[in-house]
């Protein structure tokens, strides 16, 4: 009975006091309850095997993004070379867009065979990416400001989280479902409604870009409008966890002064966040510059001529890589896929330095929240 | 504090001001509403024109030509989730451990950039090198592991980063208590550190198949299309999967092709939703016995 | 007595009598020997030399930023990991060193506990809390976990509250009851050694009171060394006060010295509550 009690409610007297710290052999008799002692040296090597594979295995698997990154930049410039080489600078002025004659015997130009009459210009397909990401961002960015500010600020936590599962389904939704719909839906709903309007804009410098017959809806404004809708997840999560950051305690000080939610917001939140909405801008625009199917749906898809007004078809150089790609096969030289290679160059190039430049300003606008 | 007499005009002011302050949170309402709408928009578009024309043959008999049904896309869809859930998974899984855990402080911060760059990478590019690389290069043509790797190296930066982030955001002194009673690394790392992390990792991981489902330019050129099961050898194994049809049929002037994009249409945003559901579902069961504030 | 008899913990007591003698004999628990350590080249524990005996409570005090943590997470080593740590002397555990370079990191810290500032259970069931520690340092065969895990939770008084949710996760106890689980899962491993690092501050009066009490009720059998920030607590419980200020150890000795008759006037201003 005594020693019951002294095992229940004192302490439970180690067996083990005093045993070695050392790892030596007389170390091990703390594991004399192991049944199999004799084993215990390739027991031990065994534990120490286990007890390191995690961190070899998963440095291997570490290293498998940083290769990834490192062979499509490689694999991508090296396809594109030649092409680089034979369409030189004129490839990012020119217009024209043409795969050459498949029958005449290929010629070399610069000692890379090209098909006679291959001329590769993406000048339009460079300015239709900017244009269509710009238009989408001018839609996204106030969207997602906003709704981000009203998330954090007016909602409640369960409301907030209904917002997030919205914005995941925004982001979930397949790229060629936003085709679509901005195809068989969007397009001609804008069409119809704006024809009238925009038939009566007056043919003037600048507001001559809004000015034109409309059509089916395919052109640079669904596309914008698509493009617009399906970056705002990515820019209102971003927003929305740099406005989570502000300290409540600055929002309070500008309550207790008086200040209006909305004059805290625009006074208090604004130059805190500021910065780091620029980086998610840039995240946006990252994503828009590459989206692919969702835009190749709604542009029109046209070749050679850049838009001139914002009804016009147009074309951006993620779409014209998968709409070309099939008709560059039939180019036996190869020299059409290497220039679509070159296109690709060019957009991982853009979308790099978005990526890049959103990365540093949102890592300084982290910093500074947690150094001030 | 002596009493002010009462101010008409500051009065006047501080209406002016709640007036503007209710206006501007009336037009941040908006905005919401503009997230929403286009959601909804979209899929009742999709589901009220796909369901007249949806039947059970759908989903039992594969396509023939520009009709018959959709079962090999359904099939070689949820053949390319499994297989990229598996080999993304584990990589994505194992590189956010490394970053988070292991690697020194440089190296982490190399790779967190890399895989953020990797991320950002159009998915129209993987899908082109992918192409230029394996279904040419290695004369694999189209294949259904091109497809697969294409798809893979899309989503890795995905689950690496929802790992890693997960992973740091777990407490210190949790770690440390598992140390502190002489744990094993390994068993720290397992019992403890990805146990904590769990709802973030799998949510993050099963967000990420669902983008990888939807994808449809880094196919077109390494997947092709086939109308038939999907066959699993290295070279010459076309797959077919839901977003093709979506794209090749949507403007086809024959009625049954633009039904059959509608449908897998329908299909995928099914798929998709059930899938940011089971996310949801799996973190909030996950997440139970985790103190509140992970 | 109802509860049925615990074979593993009987055969623990026996084996503990015969450590008896042993015991009596071993050296201080824990002897520091010019002890410094620094982050990043800044000295943070500055030239400790400190002899804890066996079997004692000995409380740090010292202002915040004193150290005192610091030098608490270097007995058990704890600040191996962080990055820019660097040490020189020596910390003694029973007359082994403790910072030799054949030591066994986990024997170390199975013969050395730690309870930290805020309950940290970990994301498992109460019972696996208890035990996992037990069944990594495989210091019981499996069929007497059940026993070993009910002992422990009655040791520190947690057994009625949980008895019947033991598969239950830890998170929904209060606060106080998991810093018990965490107490609880520290004794598990048998240390001999208990380092606590303020293990009371988020916690409310009564939980703390049932803390304070259950750590007087180990000694002798275990020596504690605890930080804490509350000059009441340390009167409360100490055998020895240690108080620390800008990383040294000013005054040593026991708790009634250190309160009623304080060499040093730094000691004096502080526990008369002049400052800190």
């Amino acid at each position: 009975m005594s020693t019951h009690t002294s095992s229940t409610q004192g302490l439970p007297f180690s067996p083990l006091r005093g045993s070695p710290l050392s790892a030596s052999p007389k170390g091990q008799l703390n594991s004399s309850k192991y049944p199999y002692r004799v084993f215990l040296g390739l027991a031990r090597w065994w534990r120490a095997v286990v007890e390191q594979s995690p961190q070899y295995l998963s440095a291997v698997l570490g290293a498998i993004p940083f290769l990834a990154l490192v062979a499509i930049v490689i694999i991508l410039f090296h396809e594109a070379f030649p092409a680089i080489k034979v369409n030189g600078g004129g490839f990012v002025t020119h217009s024209k867009w043409s795969v050459g004659s498949e029958y005449a015997n290929p010629i070399r130009r610069d000692g890379v065979a090209t098909p006679v009459g291959a001329t590769y210009g993406a000048w339009p397909l460079i300015l239709g990416t900017l244009e269509a990401s710009a238009l989408a961002l001018i839609i996204a960015v106030p969207v997602s400001l906003l709704s981000a500010l009203i998330v954090v600020e007016k909602l409640s936590a369960r409301a907030s989280r209904w917002v997030g599962v919205f914005l995941e389904i925004l982001v979930g939704i397949p790229s060629v479902i936003y085709g679509l719909w901005g195809a068989l839906t969007l397009g001609p709903f804008l069409a119809h409604h704006l024809a009238p309007i925009a038939n009566h804009i007056p043919n003037v410098p600048i507001l001559r870009f809004f000015r034109g017959p409309t059509y089916n809806g395919e052109g640079l404004l669904t596309a914008g409008v698509v493009l617009g809708i399906m970056i705002i997840p990515i820019i209102a999560s971003t927003a929305r966890d740099l406005i989570r950051q502000v300290p409540a305690s600055l929002k309070d000080g500008g309550r207790a002064i008086g200040m209006t939610d909305f004059e805290v917001s625009r006074k208090v939140i604004w130059p805190w966040i500021k910065s780091g909405i620029v980086g998610a801008t840039f995240l946006g625009l990252g994503r828009a510059l590459g989206e692919t199917m969702a835009v190749l749906m709604t542009c029109g898809a046209v070749l050679g001529t850049t838009a001139h007004s914002i009804f016009s078809n147009m074309n951006t150089i993620a779409a014209t890589i998968v709409s070309q790609l099939d008709s560059a096969q039939t180019d036996g030289t190869g020299f059409a896929v290497r220039s679509l290679a070159e296109l690709g160059c060019i957009l991982i190039v853009i979308t790099l330095i978005c990526n890049i430049g959103a990365k540093l300003l949102l890592s300084r606008a982290t910093h500074d929240t947690t150094t001030t | 504090m002596t009493q002010r007499p009462p101010s008409p005009a500051l009065d006047q002011l501080n209406k002016k001001r709640r007036f503007k302050d209710r206006l501007l949170w009336g037009i941040a309402a908006c905005a919401l509403i503009v997230i929403v709408i286009p959601i909804i928009w979209i899929i009742s578009q999709v589901v009220s024109k796909a369901i007249p024309h949806m039947s059970m043959s759908v989903l039992l008999t594969n396509t023939i030509g520009n009709g018959g049904g959709l079962k090999q896309a359904i099939v070689g869809s949820i053949t390319l989730l499994v297989l990229v859930g598996a080999i993304a998974g584990v990589t994505g899984i194992g590189a956010g451990i490394y970053i988070a855990r292991y690697a020194p402080r440089a190296i982490a911060g190399f790779l967190r950039s890399t895989v953020e760059i990797l991320a950002g990478v159009p998915s129209i590019v993987v899908g082109f090198v992918g192409y230029i690389a394996l279904v040419v290069g290695s004369h694999w043509s189209f294949s259904i592991w091109a497809a697969t790797i294409v798809l893979s190296a899309m989503v890795v930066p995905y689950i690496a980063k929802a790992t890693e982030v997960s992973l740091r955001g777990v407490s210190d002194s949790l770690r440390e208590a598992g140390e502190a009673i002489g744990l094993r690394d390994s068993l720290v790392l397992r019992k403890i550190l990805i146990k904590s992390a769990s709802p973030g990792i799998v949510t993050g991981f099963i967000l990420a198949l669902a983008i990888s489902v939807g994808e449809t330019a880094p196919l077109l050129y390494t997947a092709g299309w086939s109308t038939t099961s999907p066959t699993f050898s290295l070279k010459h194994s076309p797959i077919g999967y839901l977003t093709y049809p979506v794209w090749t049929f949507y403007d086809f002037p024959v009625k049954s092709a633009s039904y059959l994009a509608l449908e897998a249409a329908m299909l995928l945003i099914i798929l998709v939703i059930a899938l940011i559901a089971l996310a949801h579902l799996l973190r909030h069961k996950l997440s139970k016995n985790l103190p509140q504030s992970l | 007595m109802e509860i049925t008899k615990d074979k593993a913990i009987t055969q623990l007591d026996n084996f503990a009598n015969v450590n008896q003698l042993l015991v009596a004999e071993s050296p201080k628990a824990i002897n520091v020997c010019d002890f410094t350590g620094r982050f990043h080249g800044r000295t943070v524990v500055d030239n400790i030399n400190l002899e804890i005996s066996d079997g004692s409570i000995t409380a740090i005090v010292g202002p915040s930023g004193c150290g005192k943590s610091t030098f608490l997470r270097s007995i058990n080593r704890m600040n191996d990991r962080i990055s820019g740590w660097s040490r020189q002397g020596s910390i003694e555990l029973y007359g082994e060193q403790v910072y030799a370079n054949d030591v066994e990191l986990l024997s170390l810290r199975r013969r050395v506990g730690m309870v930290f500032q805020r309950p940290n259970p970990f994301p498992m069931s109460i019972e696996e809390n208890i035990a996992c520690g037990v069944r990594a340092h495989r210091l019981a065969p499996r069929s007497h976990m059940k026993d070993i895990v009910r002992a422990r939770l009655e040791e520190v008084g947690l057994w009625k509250a949980v008895s019947g949710r033991l598969k239950e996760s830890p998170f929904q106890l209060s606060g106080g009851q998991q810093q018990l689980l965490c107490l609880a899962r520290a004794l598990a491993v048998q240390p001999e050694v208990l380092l606590l690092d303020e293990p009371t501050s988020s916690l409310d009066p009564i939980s703390t009171q049932a803390v304070e009490e259950l750590l007087k009720e180990f000694v002798p059998e275990l020596t504690i060394v605890i930080v804490t920030h509350n000059l009441a607590q340390a009167k409360r419980i100490a055998d020895n006060v240690a108080f620390f200020m800008n990383g040294s150890l000013v005054e040593f000795g026991s708790c009634e010295q250190i309160f009623d008759s304080p060499k040093e006037p730094e000691t004096a201003k502080y526990v008369s509550g002049i400052f800190g």
